[in-house]
């Protein structure tokens, strides 16, 4: 009797550590959908997945979960020099590397220049292309030199993950590229890379030295999906604790109650691009007609079920939009009107316009076909088509089409759009693929980059948003919100869909399950 | 038997680089290059560092001293590495080999066994009440694409009845063969559906035509019992259209896995093409392309062996 007493505690005390084993650890598909990089591990030539990434590697800058702030990671504070020239930056002390060794403003400064080197590849070496020079003047300081003012950079450090000097410096930066440490890499974040099961899942343990306090979580787990549709049962069933979800998952969502639903702004602008060196988009009155004949309040509330918000010009943080902007409310006369005096038919020769986008998604594929009879309406023909980010890219870079539907991450700074609307950066050099060419724009663009003072430079970027509401260089569209899935027994998770996901604060060594 | 194999081998050699000059120089053609494909299209990479990943790549090279170097590879007994990540493409495949094949064979064996019991079944009870029930159930399941098999399965049996996980193919930190196979009864089941109607069918039909023929009858006469009769006389008489199908629809099972490896995230070779598909990652497309025909061709050449071996009246030259 005794003896199976005892058999019987050892056993109830073998399922409490089992059940607090599995209670301690939180799976997720972080690299399912637009934020996700799957099973691509080195984060410089990363333009995604930084919500995974951030997990085990520090970055110096990180926004708060709002998207509003720019707070320090690694870094404690930073400052600019009265002409934005000179950026110096205080790393934290006693931060360390999972191996145990001191992370110092030398491992960031060997970051920041391979980010750099052309044989990196990095994604972000056109962010850094204002730096000069980047000198390490102790282990917590770094000072960065710069050719011409750019008041952008604490946003652009929010993505460069911060590496090892000590472990990967004697590699060259091409063979870093594609490296086999990626597969088992030291990082200073809150979790410690335990193992890699290739095509399966990444899976992390608590960083007990983590310079905020442990995590209370004791393994994070990364599981791999081919189909967001699979993470979304897989999260239904309860088997995993996150996944991104789609507005029709939501939807299904709240009648089963499965799980906790998190949504905010994706901060990607969506917008109709067109070819401004064509010439049947010269005419403002043509870009006018265009923006008048959508109905984008109808689009919004019937295909985005209201989880988007309407947009009248390249910005939408609500600091950076001033008020009285013309807002486009349809009206098929004065479009029809505008498009008369423009001479459409002559201009057009009734020939339909092809509208290349690289969406794939039913939402993306019905609001095409709503533009399409709008536009239809007033006597402009479009029609869709539907190809992948390879081949719109080829398409779009070498001019080869007429409009787009697309999106744009216009943010948390807006120093992101001198690449994406800057004259000096049409393709091949930059992401001006529209070919916009506003001298106005551009001024407004450099101004916004070297201001120091943070008042002026607001007022500089909703000068931005005035011009473009009024030259129309795009037609801008709305901004819809993205969806994340929680399992029910998580807390004090914070999460918000930031493009590329990650890039903010949170905190996951406060991430428990009940 | 051995002249004949060398000349199967020989004949599927100008197949096979049919197949693989056809796939080279049509993804090649298709549009998108592998280099914007590195970045999506709200990313940055400059002009200079494409170029420079462009000749890295060999992609500035013209299509066909491209292939000839593929080629050559190959005769060294090398696949290249991939664009995405620099891995070994060998090594890749190599990785997905035992999953793709633990799922095909799986799909095959459950699909053969219970498409020819069905079809038997159907067959002696021809024009009856389960012939009807089963033919309608064949004509179903034959109009069903695998991925729509492969989400309802997972709707019903994952989400609403709990046996089985949603998808994947190891649960972390709980690996072993029991998990696998927890893992693994799903998707080969949602694979090996349309391959039951199928074989049903041609079973059924197979085994009704033999029992018409005259050896039935004199089966028959001697006074076997049905049972005997179908199982001993009919059967391996329907044999071989039977080993035709298995064989021709092998290609078919290969190809529905990509479907069923996407839904049931199956780390095969499935989505492994798929992924270099979007990637534009020619080095692994070739590679997934050289394994998909290689396995192919040699099936068929199985297939033909085993008509000899089925009816020894089938000779070999």
């Amino acid at each position: 009797m005794k003896k199976s007493k005892k058999t019987m505690l050892a056993l109830a005390s073998l399922v409490v550590a089992m059940s607090s084993a599995t209670a301690q650890t939180f799976t997720g598909a972080f690299d399912v959908g637009p934020s996700g990089n799957p099973q691509k591990f080195n984060p410089l030539t990363a333009p995604a997945g930084f919500g995974f990434y951030n997990k085990y590697f520090s970055t110096l800058t990180l926004y708060d979960v709002g998207l509003q702030k720019i707070s320090g990671d690694l870094a404690e504070s930073w400052s600019y020099s009265s002409d934005a020239k000179t950026l110096v930056i205080k790393l934290r002390k006693g931060v360390k590397w999972h191996d145990g060794a001191p992370l110092t403003a030398r491992d960031a400064k060997f970051t920041l220049e391979l980010v750099k080197h052309p044989d990196s590849a990095s994604v972000f070496a056109a962010r850094l292309e204002a730096v000069s020079s980047i000198k390490a003047s102790d282990d917590q300081t770094l000072v960065l030199t710069l050719s011409s003012p750019d008041v952008s950079l604490p946003d652009a450090l929010t993505v460069i993950m911060i590496l090892p000097q000590h472990l990967l410096g004697q590699i060259a930066p091409k063979d870093l590229r594609n490296a086999d440490w990626w597969k088992s890499p030291v990082g200073s974040g809150p979790f410690k890379w335990t193992r890699y099961v290739p095509d399966q899942y990444v899976e992390l343990s608590a960083n007990t030295d983590f310079y905020r306090g442990k995590p209370k979580l004791a393994r994070l787990i990364n599981r791999y999906f081919k189909d967001g549709s699979s993470a979304a049962l897989a999260l239904q069933a309860g088997e995993i604790q996150h996944s991104p979800l789609t507005l029709d998952q939501v939807r299904e969502n709240e009648k089963t109650k499965s799980y906790q639903v998190v949504s905010g702004s994706s901060h990607v602008l969506n917008y109709i691009g067109l070819n401004n060196d064509d010439p049947r988009f010269k005419d403002l009155r043509v870009r006018q007609a265009i923006m008048l004949a959508l109905d984008r309040p109808a689009i919004v509330k019937n295909l985005y079920a209201g989880t988007a918000t309407l947009a009248s010009c390249a910005l939408t943080l609500p600091r950076f939009v001033p008020t009285q902007l013309e807002p486009y409310a349809s009206d098929l006369g004065k479009a029809r009107q505008l498009l008369a005096d423009a001479r459409w038919p002559q201009l057009s020769q009734g020939e339909p316009i092809e509208m290349l986008t690289y969406y794939g998604d039913q939402v993306s594929k019905d609001v095409m076909a709503a533009m399409q009879s709008m536009l239809a309406q007033v006597g402009v023909k479009v029609s869709p088509r539907f190809v992948d980010g390879a081949t719109y890219a080829q398409l779009v870079d070498s001019g080869k089409f007429a409009m787009v539907f697309a999106g744009q991450g216009n943010g948390p700074d807006p120093s992101v759009y001198n690449n994406m609307i800057g004259s000096a950066y049409a393709p091949p050099k930059g992401l001006n693929r529209m070919r916009i060419n506003n001298p106005e724009i551009d001024k407004l663009l450099e101004a916004g980059k070297a201001e120091v003072n943070e008042a002026k430079r607001i007022q500089t970027y909703q000068q931005l948003c005035r011009v473009t509401n009024e030259q129309l260089p795009f037609i801008p569209l709305w901004v819809a919100n993205r969806f994340g899935g929680f399992g029910k027994n998580v807390q004090d998770v914070l999460w918000t869909p930031a493009p590329g996901g990650g890039r903010y604060q949170d905190y996951p060594e406060n991430w428990s399950m009940r | 038997m051995l002249k004949y194999l060398l000349s199967r081998v020989a004949a599927n050699v100008p197949t096979l680089l049919a197949i693989l000059i056809a796939v080279f120089f049509l993804i090649s053609m298709a549009p998108g290059d592998p280099v914007d494909a590195f970045v999506p299209p709200t990313a940055t990479l400059s002009a200079q560092q494409k170029e420079a990943l462009r000749h890295e790549l060999g992609l500035d090279r013209p299509l066909p001293v491209r292939f000839a170097h593929w080629l050559g590879q190959l005769a060294q007994g090398e696949l290249g590495y991939r664009y995405k990540d620099g891995d070994k493409v060998s090594a890749a495949i190599a990785r997905r080999l035992v999953p793709t094949f633990m799922l095909a064979l799986a799909g095959l064996t459950l699909g053969s066994l219970l498409g020819v019991l069905a079809g038997v079944l159907a067959a002696r009870r021809a024009n009856g009440h389960i012939d009807h029930a089963l033919s309608l159930a064949a004509y179903l399941a034959v109009s069903c694409p695998a991925f729509l098999v492969g989400i309802l399965a997972l709707y019903v049996f994952s989400l609403k009845l709990g046996w089985f996980p949603v998808g994947g193919y190891s649960t972390p930190g709980q690996e072993g063969w029991k998990d696998l196979v927890y893992h693994l009864v799903l998707p080969a089941s949602a694979l090996s559906i349309q391959f039951i109607a199928i074989l049903m069918r041609y079973s059924r039909a197979g085994v009704l035509e033999a029992m018409n023929q005259d050896f039935i009858r004199t089966a028959r006469a001697k006074g076997l019992s049905d049972n005997r009769v179908v199982l001993r006389h009919a059967f391996p008489n329907a044999l071989i259209p039977i080993v035709t199908v298995i064989g021709s629809n092998f290609a078919a099972l290969l190809g529905g896995a990509v479907f069923i490896e996407t839904v049931f995230s199956w780390p095969g070779m499935g989505t492994l093409f798929l992924d270099g598909i979007e990637s534009r990652d020619y080095p692994l497309i070739m590679g997934i392309t050289l394994f998909m025909a290689l396995t192919i061709l040699a099936v068929n050449t199985l297939t033909d062996l085993l008509y000899c071996w089925i009816d020894p009246r089938i000779a070999l030259r």
